[in-house]
């Protein structure tokens, strides 16, 4: 369990350090979570709301927020010194922490089980009893080496009311945490799941204009041109094949642009000597992982945008490179005069938004998409991280 | 239909798009293709050079819209019928609905095909002309169609310098001469209110070719156009106006 406790973590590993610092932008967030899934190993561990307490962040959080409260504890006794205050007070909310974490640790994935109600109360009860252990540790650790002198004021005498009040900061402590834990999550778990069925909205439209005018090219074909209309057929397969896919599995960039250029050949069925796409592409690292339709969806909205309401075509290029260990890649088209009919606009920017939320969803912030309108020309650049 | 074969005109300007309605039309008894090309701009001297009982239209081409090319043809005095043809253009089709104005979604059933150019070869002249402007409201046109004849003579808005009303014509100055439309002012005005403006109640001027507002005898004011040498007068009523959208400009 700790061991894929700890390759996992990387979004509940962040939870924590909102604990200690204020909260998160929202992006910000939305970015941590979305990577969450990268691990599909355990859906149930991914979706429990108590954050792994194996992740070395994990227990440094905790160790850090032990350290707060007991320097909030010591600050609030002005008649000790604070000094030797701290050191009493530290240790024993260190032992208490960290045996919480490792208990928690263990337990996470029996808890993970059970309803949210239960798994509480299982938590509560782990976290009272060892509480309680520890504090009886300390009574005999104290007994046991001598009351008096310096020790004395180490180690606590009053046996009961030292125990009860440990169990009910506690309880307190648990309760507050597992609130804070529970409500992170939900909220997690709800921008994810806006997230995605946005994506799976957008990722459905496939832009009807395309699919008929397709259908309409293969009718045409099927009689004068019967190979053509097969080839077509089955371009336009594989090209839907890919956008129905899981959106959560990235492409290699080479199956990305050889669905572009499928893209393209249906479209140059229709569009015949009109359409010339000009591809700079040698430079790029085939290997490298891509979101699916990054690249297929831009060189539709320079079709749909550049070519088509140009009469005499045009050319679209798609160049591209690596910069910096980014993937950068290109897609410009001639701007086509203006028309009566606003709406095509909006139909362009759906579809970088959606570019762009992929990208975000994928890379977390660190992936972007830039649009540059010339006169003559339109550009835009995504750029994304290179991994392969 | 009586023995003469019903002539349709194809305007696509997708190929594929063009063989197959062309192949569908040869196909059906009592029709026949009277032309085929692939823009608006190529469609109208077709259509009066072969004088075609339908045209079978494509709403979105590159150049002019399968839509303007239909307001053009509605200047003819004999237009043909129009059927629109059309991919996926939900917006054309909602205005469409309403209208009896023919139109076919792409790919084109041949049954289909055969009704809307039955239907269309039974509409009478008066039918017609009201089919072509009840596209008025969806398009800002980018040319403005003359009758010369059987033919239809185009003016690029951006030449056009005035629209002037007489008792019942629209007479259009441009720059490479005049024209008689058979249009309203108030039509004209609506449709280009962003380029054009009143300069008085029969007078409607392209704001680009304004020279100047000048002072003309006691009260009056006046228009010099850029190419014109005669000045032209503005009522009072409008002067406010005008002088928003020259100092706006």
């Amino acid at each position: 369990m700790s061991k894929t406790g700890a390759i996992e973590p990387t979004a509940e590993a962040s939870t924590p350090r909102t604990t200690l610092v204020p909260p998160p932008r929202p992006n910000a967030s939305v970015a941590g979570s979305a990577r969450v899934p990268s691990s599909p190993l355990d859906a149930s561990l991914d979706a429990f709301f108590i954050p792994d307490f194996c992740a070395p962040r994990m227990v440094f959080a905790v160790v850090l927020v032990a350290e707060l409260v007991a320097v909030t504890l010591a600050l609030a006794r002005p008649d000790a010194a604070f000094l030797s205050e701290l050191a009493r007070i530290s240790m024993f909310l260190q032992w208490v922490g960290l045996t919480s974490a490792g208990l928690l640790c263990y337990s996470r994935r029996r808890l993970a089980a059970l309803s949210v109600v239960k798994s509480s109360a299982a938590v509560f009860a782990l976290m009272l009893l060892n509480t309680a252990l520890i504090s009886e540790l300390a009574l005999w650790l104290g007994t046991a080496f001598g009351a008096g002198g310096i020790t004395s004021t180490l180690f606590p005498s009053e046996h009961w009311s030292f125990l009860l009040r440990n169990c009910g900061i506690a309880v307190i402590v648990t309760a507050l945490l597992l609130r804070y834990f529970f409500v992170t999550h939900q909220w997690q778990k709800h921008l994810r799941a806006e997230a995605q069925s946005r994506i799976q909205a957008l990722q459905a439209r496939i832009r009807p204009h395309f699919l008929f005018n397709s259908m309409n090219t293969i009718a045409a074909l099927t009689r004068s041109d019967p190979r053509r209309a097969e080839e077509a057929v089955e371009d336009l397969a594989d090209l839907f094949r890919a956008t129905l896919r899981d959106s959560h599995s990235p492409l290699r960039l080479k199956e990305e642009l050889e669905l572009s250029r499928i893209y393209q050949r249906i479209e140059a069925l229709r569009l015949g000597s009109r359409l010339a796409v000009s591809w700079d592409v040698a430079e790029l690292p085939m290997r490298a992982f891509v979101p699916g339709l990054t690249v297929q969806p831009l060189l539709e909205n320079a079709i749909y945008h550049g070519i088509e309401p140009l009469e005499n075509g045009g050319t679209v290029t798609v160049a591209g490179r690596v910069v910096d260990g980014e993937v950068e890649i290109v897609v410009s088209n001639p701007v086509a005069p203006p028309r009566a009919g606003a709406e095509e606009r909006t139909g362009n920017r759906i579809a970088l938004d959606n570019i762009r939320q992929r990208l975000d969803l994928a890379y977390g912030g660190r992936g972007s998409l830039t649009v540059d309108r010339q006169p003559e020309r339109y550009t835009v650049t995504v750029r994304f991280p290179y991994a392969e | 239909m009586s023995g003469l074969p019903l002539s349709v005109l194809i305007v696509d300007d997708e190929l594929p798009a063009r063989e197959r309605l062309e192949r569908l039309v040869a196909e059906l008894p009592g029709c026949a293709v009277a032309g085929v090309c692939s823009s608006g701009a190529d469609a109208l001297p077709l259509v009066g050079k072969l004088n075609p009982s339908v045209v079978l239209l494509d709403i979105r081409m590159p150049g002019m819209t399968g839509i303007e090319v239909a307001r053009h043809l509605g200047a003819l005095e004999n237009p043909p019928a129009i059927v629109f043809t059309t991919a996926y253009d939900e917006y054309a089709l909602e205005a469409f609905d309403s209208q009896a104005v023919g139109y076919l979604l792409k790919p084109v059933r041949r049954e289909r095909l055969e009704q809307a150019l039955k239907h269309a070869s039974r509409l009478k002249p008066p039918q017609l002309h009201v089919l072509a402007t009840s596209t008025a409201p969806l398009v800002t046109r980018q040319h403005v169609a003359v009758r010369v004849r059987d033919e239809l003579k185009l003016i690029p808005v951006k030449e056009i310098r005035y629209f002037r009303a007489d008792q019942k014509y629209v007479t259009v100055r441009h720059t490479r001469g005049e024209d008689l439309i058979d249009e309203s002012l108030k039509q004209l005005e609506e449709e280009f209110a962003r380029e054009f403006v009143r300069a008085h109640r029969s007078l409607l001027v392209a704001v680009a070719h304004i020279e100047s507002l000048e002072r003309a005898g006691e009260e009056g004011y006046a228009l010099k156009l850029r190419g014109e040498t005669e000045p032209l007068a503005v009522s009072r009523r409008q002067l406010a106006e005008l002088r928003k959208r020259l100092t706006g400009r």
